[in-house]
């Protein structure tokens, strides 16, 4: 075999052991566990208040960020996949911090307070701060 | 006189219920899309704020980080390398009802709505046309909607994995 041939040769193996890895990882990388994450606590009011002064500086801070947050229930539902979702009070009686939980929080009332962790989604203004992958946090 | 009283309190009434607008909003809606050629790559976000007014207003607005894939790896590369979703975190549609007078809120019934306006996407905003159903069903309300949303309208460069997704729209009012 001359040697360009063996170039050729193992750089189509590199090409392909690269790509296998590439779709590898695609298929079996796994969602982020926020409860294996460092969070920042902060509470519901805090959240909307930083979001609603100015929404660019709250997203450097809390967008995609695990955040573990301390709020009044508000309301609670279920969304069309059958998750449990929980609106926290703020003191704008039209805007509330919408959680959306990964794990059953259990038997919640309004007015109870609780502690959870999520994921900071962003921010809809005149509406809500979104965060998703809720999970209930003992203290 | 009890009857100026009692014709004014009427006349108040007609005209309250004429002039107040009634509006459905959820904040819970849900937009999936997925590309026609690969159907491993779709997502789903449930997380919707939507209003619907009975005088043809329509919004919704959605966050990137909000979309959820069945592979982890692949929402990565929708957030960092195709939406670009710290830079432009949400996704917004304001529009109308063109066909209001053919939605008839106060009856149970499907009715096919056709809904104009601004969809703002990546940084870039397009006016589009969508066609879709809302239902009535004893005061609540459900839009469903599909429609194509083509990359590069909205400079999204993400032509090694798909030129363009359908995206659908379930939405339930309260």
């Amino acid at each position: 075999m001359t040697n360009w041939k063996k170039i050729i040769l193992v750089l189509v193996l590199i090409g392909v052991v690269t790509g296998g890895i590439m779709i590898y990882r695609t298929f079996t990388k796994p969602h982020r566990d926020v409860t294996t994450e460092k969070a920042v606590s902060i509470s519901a009011q805090a959240i909307f208040d930083a979001f609603k002064t100015d929404e660019a500086a709250a997203n450097k801070l809390y967008l995609d960020k695990a955040i573990q947050l301390s709020g009044e229930v508000l309301d609670i539902s279920t969304n069309q996949e059958g998750k449990t979702v929980v609106n926290f009070k703020t003191n704008d009686p039209l805007f509330v911090i919408n959680c959306t939980f990964k794990t059953n929080p259990g038997t919640l009332k309004p007015g109870d307070t609780i502690n959870f962790k999520g994921i900071c989604t962003g921010y809809i203004p005149d509406a809500n701060v979104v965060i998703n992958e809720g999970v209930l946090v003992e203290l | 006189m009890k009857k100026i009283i009692s014709v004014s309190i009427g006349l108040m009434l007609i005209f309250g219920t004429i002039n107040a607008q009634k509006v459905y909003s959820t904040r819970n809606g849900k937009i999936s899309f997925i590309a026609p050629n690969d159907e491993d790559v779709k997502a789903v976000n449930n997380e919707v704020t939507s209003r619907l007014s009975d005088n043809g207003a329509m919004s919704f607005s959605c966050l990137i980080k909000g979309f959820k894939f069945g592979y982890a790896e692949m929402q990565d590369h929708f957030n960092t390398e195709y939406l670009q979703s710290n830079t432009y975190p949400r996704a917004d549609f304001k529009g109308t009802i063109t066909n209001l007078k053919e939605v008839v809120f106060t009856k149970n019934g499907t009715y096919k709505a056709t809904v104009k306006g601004d969809l703002t996407l990546h940084g870039v905003t397009k006016n589009i046309t969508v066609n879709g159903t809302i239902t009535v069903k004893d005061g609540k309300m459900t839009a469903i909607a599909s429609f194509p949303i083509i990359m590069k309208d909205f400079k999204i460069d993400a032509s090694s994995v798909t030129e363009k997704v359908k995206a659908e729209i379930n939405c339930i009012y309260q």
